[in-house]
């Protein structure tokens, strides 16, 4: 389709532009589609959850059949062959005997579950003590919560099997996997806490009902704000992320540190409302500067006296209070311009009833005259010239008149210049002020977060020391959750270890490399025999051989790295050590 | 040739402008002075291409919303934040007439088409206005957005390059090019 051509378009003026603003609307509209767009993602997930069930159970049935096809093949196989493949290294043993997602390395080491009982009807709190966490956590489970296979709720007690899991050692004793797939890219859990949680009723596990959640406000002992929560998709193999965890400060938090956290944490909020609040500092020097600026007098050029050049002309009665920049042309006459091709000399002996002058396509050069005359009317583009001393004159006024103007122009443009500066160094103030601000609150940052772990250092140096912070998940299903945040595999060194135990050589199904610098537990098993760490760190290192647990403390984690053969010479944890034990002897 | 002064910006300007935006991406209520400063701008550049008035300002506003939606995916590269706002526009306003829903229009001055002659170095004729009209109309659009932004809407070089996410030296040349096209159309115009 051909566009349309408009010339001389009538302008809108800013008054009516500036009715049609209306900024609360638009974040109204804004906040609205915000809303309907999470409502749809939340029906696109359901859908894709359905979906997902079905080719999940789908799935389940030919990886059954498949199974059940392959597994009777190779008892045939097994039944016919002798027994001479006995010799299978302890690696593959174990490997087969921990053949599930979540496999303890050992069956020594164990984190054991507490039971806790709940009345289904009435719900309750449970308090969950784990050293040295003095706050523990609490688990609230609402009225009615709890529902058996077949959705029916249930009624009468409930046992809450509940462990958790807060260091290295409880890591590598449970078994879980730490490990995070995000885009394809691998990583490993740095921990500031998990957790397990069952129901159980006369030994039959028992559900969470639809839109009634537990809650359970995980003790911690990381009071870091860079953690998220995960729960641990046991068909999937992999963690789901859940949200951003914020650590919650206990109401009755232990005495800090140096006793003026929550000064300091009230600072931080101070300064970032204070940065908050310069963008809109900005915005009202701006308007103000905008508003002084249309407020500056606007100097008119005065229109230049043309001389007539002979051409026809109209001698017209001029309202000068209409056309103001006429008023210099006094005396002045209108020369018909040579682009009219409508002009005749039998124009001039017509008496017109109307003679009317509007601007023309020239502003404040030139004029439209509309000639009327019964149903007659025609158009000239004129121009106003003056003839002898009337010209003279008004040169004269126009050339004084000229001085006026560029002298107001040049006061306009000063005061202009002068408004412009302000604003600019107001601005500046500005920008430097929030700079200033924002390096302010990055050393406040810094402050409190080291303050923060010199108060964690006392406190896990004591165990008797209190922690003030809790983490709230809101447990829709029963499993593990926890609270983590992702991390890359060592980088810098590679080491290939060999394992040996009062100088007998070990081959072990299971690695742990344990970064004393944070809760981080990185599982090497898949290349024991290869594998990179940092130099930076400071390292302990765990393995499990033959269903024992063997390990070496940091000073001789650092000889074997030096050591050329890097042989690590590594002690055996006795057996019916407990997990206390254990923590010790990995430096916990 | 005039230029759109509330377009340029100095380097200060363009870091105040990247603060207020990047405090707008946390909460939209922080967007005011954005809105406050481009709503004209906006308003006029997609009333300029259409005739109905009450349309133009629906499809200001859903500019704005446009932008504050996706301010998220909104990277600073240096140059106002307009020339941002000035794309959506033009994909909004386009949209609206592929949908059919109103007409193309071409809004100028005489003194807008004069200038056009003056550019291609050709006398000009008030009898070739409705001439030169009908060879504008019948522009590719992306000619016709061209002549638009520097003659009607009198933009310098440097805004056009940044609006269109093209070197101001290519600019230029897509300039040359059309009024040397132009050009020779409008000799025959005489003959």
């Amino acid at each position: 389709m051909e566009p349309k051509f408009n010339l001389h378009r009538p302008k809108i003026s800013d008054d009516e532009i500036n009715k049609n603003k209306d900024f609360d609307k638009l974040v109204k509209q804004f906040k609205q589609q915000s809303i309907q767009k999470a409502k749809s993602d939340v029906n696109f997930l359901k859908n894709k959850k359905i979906t997902y069930a079905t080719v999940i159970a789908g799935l389940a049935v030919v990886c059954t059949v498949t199974y059940f096809t392959v597994f009777n093949k190779q008892n045939k196989q097994t039944a016919t062959n002798d027994k001479t493949n006995t010799l299978v290294s302890n690696k593959n043993k174990e490997a087969k005997s921990n053949g599930n997602f979540i496999a303890p390395p050992s069956k020594k080491l164990d984190v054991p579950y507490k039971t806790y009982k709940v009345n289904a009807q009435k719900g309750g709190e449970l308090a969950h003590h784990t050293t040295p966490i003095a706050i523990g956590t609490k688990i609230k489970v609402p009225k009615a919560a709890f529902v058996n296979k077949e959705g029916k709720e249930i009624i009468g007690d409930v046992e809450i099997m509940y462990r958790e899991f807060h260091d290295q050692a409880d890591i590598i004793a449970s078994g879980i996997p730490m490990t995070y797939d995000s885009a394809g890219t691998q990583y490993t859990f740095e921990s500031a806490g998990m957790f397990d949680v069952k129901g159980y009723q006369n030994g039959e596990e028992v559900y969470l009902k639809q839109g009634k959640p537990i809650t359970v406000e995980l003790a911690s002992r990381y009071t870091d704000d860079r953690y998220n929560q995960y729960y641990l998709d046991t068909v999937g193999h992999n963690w789901q992320v859940i949200k951003h965890d914020s650590p919650v400060i206990s109401p009755e938090p232990a005495p800090p540190a140096d006793g003026n956290s929550k000064q300091k944490n009230g600072k931080e909020i101070q300064l970032v409302k204070k940065i908050e609040h310069v963008p809109l500092q900005i915005d009202s020097v701006k308007t103000v500067y905008d508003k002084k600026i249309i407020a500056l007098p606007q100097p008119k050029q005065p229109a230049k006296p043309a001389k007539a050049t002979g051409r026809p002309q109209f001698n017209l009665e001029v309202d000068y209070k209409d056309y103001p920049e006429l008023s210099a042309f006094k005396n002045s006459v209108f020369e018909v311009g040579t682009e009219n091709k409508n002009y005749t000399k039998e124009l001039h002996s017509i008496t017109w009833s109307s003679a009317i002058i509007s601007q023309g396509p020239q502003k404040g050069k030139n004029y439209i005259l509309t000639l009327k005359y019964r149903n007659r009317e025609e158009k000239l583009i004129v121009y106003p010239v003056l003839t002898g001393e009337d010209f003279e004159k008004a040169s004269a006024v126009y050339e004084k008149k000229f001085i006026e103007y560029n002298v107001a122009l040049d006061k306009r443009e000063a005061d202009e210049q002068k408004l412009k500066d302000q604003m600019d160094a107001k601005l500046l103030a500005y920008v430097e002020e929030q700079k200033k601000l924002s390096d302010e609150l990055l050393k406040e940052q810094i402050r409190i977060r080291r303050a923060m772990e010199a108060q964690m250092e006392g406190e896990t140096k004591n165990s008797t020391a209190a922690q003030n912070v809790s983490r709230i998940f809101t447990v829709n299903n029963f499993g593990i959750y926890n609270s983590d945040c992702p991390k890359s595999m060592p980088r810098g060194r590679v080491i290939e270890p060999r394992y040996a135990s009062n100088s007998v050589p070990l081959d072990p199904s299971s690695v742990f490399l344990i970064d004393k610098g944070r809760n981080i537990v990185f599982n090497m098993s898949s290349n024991p025999y290869r594998f990179m760490y940092s130099e930076k760190s400071k390292y302990t290192l765990c393995i499990v051989a033959g269903g024992n647990v063997y390990f070496c403390d940091s000073n001789e984690f650092n000889r074997a790295v030096s050591d050329s053969k890097g042989k690590f010479n590594l002690a055996q944890l006795p057996d019916g050590s407990d997990m206390g034990e254990f923590k010790k002897a990995l430096e916990i | 040739m005039n230029f759109n002064p509330r377009y340029h910006h100095t380097t200060n300007q363009l870091q105040e402008e990247q603060l207020i935006i990047e405090a707008a991406k946390q909460n939209p209520e922080h967007f005011g002075p954005i809105y406050d400063k481009y709503y004209k701008q906006i308003f006029g550049y997609v009333y300029q291409r259409m005739d109905c008035k009450d349309t133009a300002f629906d499809v200001t506003a859903q500019v704005f919303l446009k932008a504050l939606t996706n301010l998220n995916r909104y990277e600073f590269k240096g140059v106002p934040f307009a020339s941002w706002l000035f794309r959506i526009a033009h994909s909004e306003v386009m949209q609206l007439f592929r949908d059919q829903k109103n007409k193309r229009a071409i809004n100028a001055d005489v003194g807008d088409l004069k200038n056009i002659y003056e550019e291609v170095q050709e006398p000009f004729f008030e009898e070739y206005l409705p001439a030169l009209q009908q060879l504008i109309k019948q522009l590719p659009e992306d000619d016709l957005q061209m002549i638009e932004m520097r003659f009607f809407e009198h933009r310098p070089f440097k805004e056009i390059a940044e609006v269109l996410e093209i070197t101001e030296n290519n600019a230029k040349v897509r300039m040359y090019r059309i009024l040397e096209r132009l050009k020779k159309t409008i000799t025959n115009f005489k003959t």
